[in-house]
């Protein structure tokens, strides 16, 4: 249990406090990492930050995390992208756990969060199938009780790093006779189960960040189902809330602005006037979400339900990570495109990986599309 | 979190002052009172002044020694978004927030005492002369800042004259009077002239929306020693600060405006059918619509949380900071919901019959004052090249 009041200190004080911990402890060869790490490239210093108990800032210290209020938050994910602070695998952190403390058993909650909280398990996220992207709630993975068990039968696809992980957590479909929200289930399952196949899937920069993961007569304990049977669409959109804020935090955009600052210094692109104009513009765009996002966040943290309006959130930041990818690539030119990182004073950058790694991020956690869509009814109460 | 919010008894008197504003506003001033007072200077209606004054409305800011109710800059916005939102021309922030701010500032100073009280009884409507440039860039200088301006004051006897010209002055009509900024041998002076002071030459301006600037000359005019509010140091500092006051108010002006448009535009998507069907439930009109809804909402929790600091007392670099990223971000929010608002209306928005053109014009004028959204930017990253130490790269 941490007892520390993060939130007493006063700001400035708490982002130096951790600007001196990453400083001292992060590993100077993994800052900036050119993509996503693998879980044993990551691993020791996600342990490092694990026995600091900092590994969960988000969750309610009474479960063992710091219990930051969203301007710490910001704070302090702020000062690990101004560090170069590479993201460990956070699917645990950032979905099971708010899962199980909003919708588990005392027996789950008991068995699972500490077991995040120590690195045993590590989590990915089975959710989208070939067929069930944009329209996720047509998924047909199946689970059929069996004695204490569900065997499940399926495939499930861009699962974030499957490869490293140990578990997974994924909504399958119970009923088949029932409108298609209303038979899904949610269900834990541990990766080394008998009948899970996973397939690394290639992608357009070159790394093998997802997967497909095929069931194949997997048999999952009955005890591992979340909430009741045919429950799992609901507990599935009240943590989508938790995944657009995530995803929307302005970290996504404000860590590839402070690169690009730093490659048009480098090439005194910077003193250009119309570079500059449009840098500012974007610097504002993403330094005005800053007022949305504690908005956000502080609803979440006063445990109320967030509504649709979290989808802009989601809009904003991954387009605006977008437009200044799309500059960072103007302004590198030629270099920009060649795969190797640059190396800049303030370490190292590959701008095409930025540019690429800008992409899945309007598609993921539900398409710009669809968030635009969810806002059009659910907030601006236009016809379907 | 604003510290207006964090407490539930503001919280509260703030909630029953925006219903009493919103239900006033809603009553005595519908968009066509505005359209009708579009025809000619001052563009807005001295007895609706009065009114505000009789709602306790125009000393809301000023201290209570000199009449007013001491209260906040969230207050202050209550009452200027539910005027924006019914297009009213009248000029409260100009008034209100710029003069009076500025004047409170001074407040040491028996003419800008004086003045306070005549503006919180509504009877004294000055403006703030300030901006020489025509085009808005030159009232800065390289670090962001307000420039040294280039009118004059210089003491001659007992008298200070003054010489020099200034523009896009609001109220343009009916001012009483105006604070000018000069340059004097001791530094900034902010120096009261009355309007009809000899020599005074005004040309006033009709603008977008129908209310009015004025460009202001006076070449070698004297007014007395005594109406020199501030000088040097204090008046520098009384000045920026009346600014950035006036541009968050802005800010919550346009927020006001932006949110009207929309909600128009969402009306009119819900109502007009075109092939058989609402041209709302069309999908590339709707997420057009959730584009004008985001920057509302960027704006709209920008500028509660700029009003908030403001309450707070938040000052000096981190106030400009704040100021100049809100009418930024207002500005372009604005101007962005005003052009769709036009689109999808169709022809229908284009006339001036339609009530979305008052809207549409008052958006243009509230985003030019005292700087656009890109000149806001520059300063914006000016302010803050300087703020964190950076060499400033030529331009």
């Amino acid at each position: 249990m941490n007892t520390t009041d993060w939130n007493a200190l006063d700001t400035e004080d708490f982002r130096a406090l951790v600007r001196g911990f990453f400083e001292q402890h992060y590993p100077e060869s993994l800052r900036y990492p050119k993509r996503r790490l693998r879980w044993a490239e990551i691993r020791d210093w996600t342990l490092r930050l694990s026995a600091q108990g900092w590994l969960a800032p988000s969750w309610p210290a009474r479960y063992g995390g710091m219990g930051l209020s969203p301007e710490k938050l910001i704070a302090f994910i702020e000062e690990q992208e101004r560090h170069g602070v590479a993201r460990a695998p956070d699917m645990g952190i950032t979905m099971v756990g708010p899962l199980l403390i909003q919708h588990g058993t005392d027996a789950q909650r008991a068995h699972y969060l500490p077991r995040i909280l120590s690195c045993e398990d590590i989590w990915c996220q089975g959710y989208s199938e070939p067929d069930s992207g944009s329209d996720l709630a047509s998924l047909r993975t199946e689970a059929v009780p069996e004695g204490d068990d569900f065997v499940v039968n399926g495939q499930k696809t861009w699962t974030t790093l499957a490869q490293d992980a140990t578990h997974i957590f994924l909504l399958v479909r119970t009923d088949k006779a029932a409108k298609k929200q209303q038979g899904i289930s949610f269900l834990l399952a541990d990766m080394r189960t008998p009948g899970i196949t996973v397939r690394p899937i290639r992608n357009i920069a070159g790394h093998e960040d997802f997967c497909e993961v095929f069931f194949d007569n997997v048999r999952v304990p009955r005890a591992n189902l979340v909430g009741e049977l045919n429950q799992g669409w609901t507990m599935a959109k009240s943590l989508l809330g938790s995944e657009r804020i995530m995803i929307g935090n302005p970290r996504g955009a404000r860590a590839p602005l402070l690169r690009l600052r730093e490659l048009a210094q480098s090439s005194g692109l910077d003193r250009d006037a119309a570079w500059r104009a449009r840098h500012d513009e974007l610097r504002l765009d993403v330094d005005d979400l800053d007022a949305l996002f504690v908005r956000c966040a502080d609803v979440l943290r006063r445990g109320l339900e967030l509504g649709p309006e979290v989808s802009m959130l989601k809009i904003w930041v991954t387009e605006a990570q977008q437009r200044v990818a799309d500059l960072m690539l103007e302004t590198a030119g030629e270099s920009g495109v060649i795969d190797a990182s640059l190396a800049l004073p303030g370490g190292a950058l590959h701008p095409a990986n930025v540019f690429f790694s800008a992409r899945p991020a309007s598609i993921y956690g539900g398409s710009n599309e669809i968030q635009r869509n969810i806002l059009a009814r659910g907030v601006l109460g236009l016809p379907g | 979190m604003s510290a207006a919010l964090a407490d539930p008894d503001r919280l509260q008197q703030l909630q029953m002052l925006r219903a009493s504003a919103l239900a006033f506003s809603a009553k005595e001033s519908p968009p066509s009172r505005a359209r009708a007072l579009r025809a000619e200077p001052p563009g807005f209606d001295l007895q609706f002044w009065q009114a505000l004054a009789a709602q306790g409305w125009t000393g809301l800011l000023a201290p209570e020694s000199a009449g007013g109710y001491a209260q906040g800059f969230a207050e202050m916005a209550e009452i200027a978004a539910a005027l924006a939102a019914q297009v009213a021309p009248e000029p409260l922030v100009p008034v209100l927030v710029f003069a009076g701010r500025l004047l409170q500032a001074c407040s040491g100073h028996p003419t800008a005492r004086a003045l306070l009280e005549e503006i919180a009884a509504g009877r004294a409507l000055p403006a703030v002369a300030w901006q020489e440039d025509a085009s808005d860039a030159g009232n800065f200088d390289q670090r962001g800042c307000l420039a040294e301006p280039a009118a004059t004051c210089a003491r001659q006897g007992g008298d200070l004259v003054l010489r020099g010209g200034k523009r896009h002055v609001r109220p343009g009509a009916a001012a009483t009077g105006y604070i000018v900024s000069a340059s004097s041998p001791h530094g900034l002076a902010l120096v009261w002239l009355p309007a009809g002071t000899e020599g005074l030459v005004t040309a006033v301006r009709r603008l977008a929306d129908g209310t009015c600037a004025a460009r202001l000359h006076f070449q070698g005019i004297a007014v007395p020693a005594d109406h020199l509010l501030a000088v040097g140091r204090a008046a520098e500092d009384a000045l920026a600060a009346a600014y950035d006051e006036a541009l968050v108010l802005a800010g919550v002006e346009l927020a006001a405006v932006c949110r009207q448009m929309l909600s128009m535009t969402l009306d009119y998507l819900r109502t007009r059918k075109q092939f058989g069907k609402p041209i709302g439930s069309f999908q590339a009109l709707q997420h057009r619509a959730v584009d004008m809804l985001i920057q509302q909402e960027l704006s709209g929790a920008l500028v509660a949380h700029a009003v908030g600091e403001l309450d707070r007392g938040c000052a000096g670099a981190e106030r400009a900071l704040l100021a100049a990223r809100v009418k930024a971000r207002c500005s372009e929010a604005a101007l962005a919901v005003a052009r769709e608002s036009v689109q999808m209306h169709g022809a229908i928005g284009f006339t001036d019959e339609c009530d979305l053109g008052l809207y549409v014009q008052r958006a243009l004028v509230l985003s030019a004052w005292l700087g656009n959204g890109a000149l806001q930017r520059r300063r914006f990253a000016h302010l803050s090249r300087n703020t964190a130490g950076l060499p400033e790269a030529a331009a």
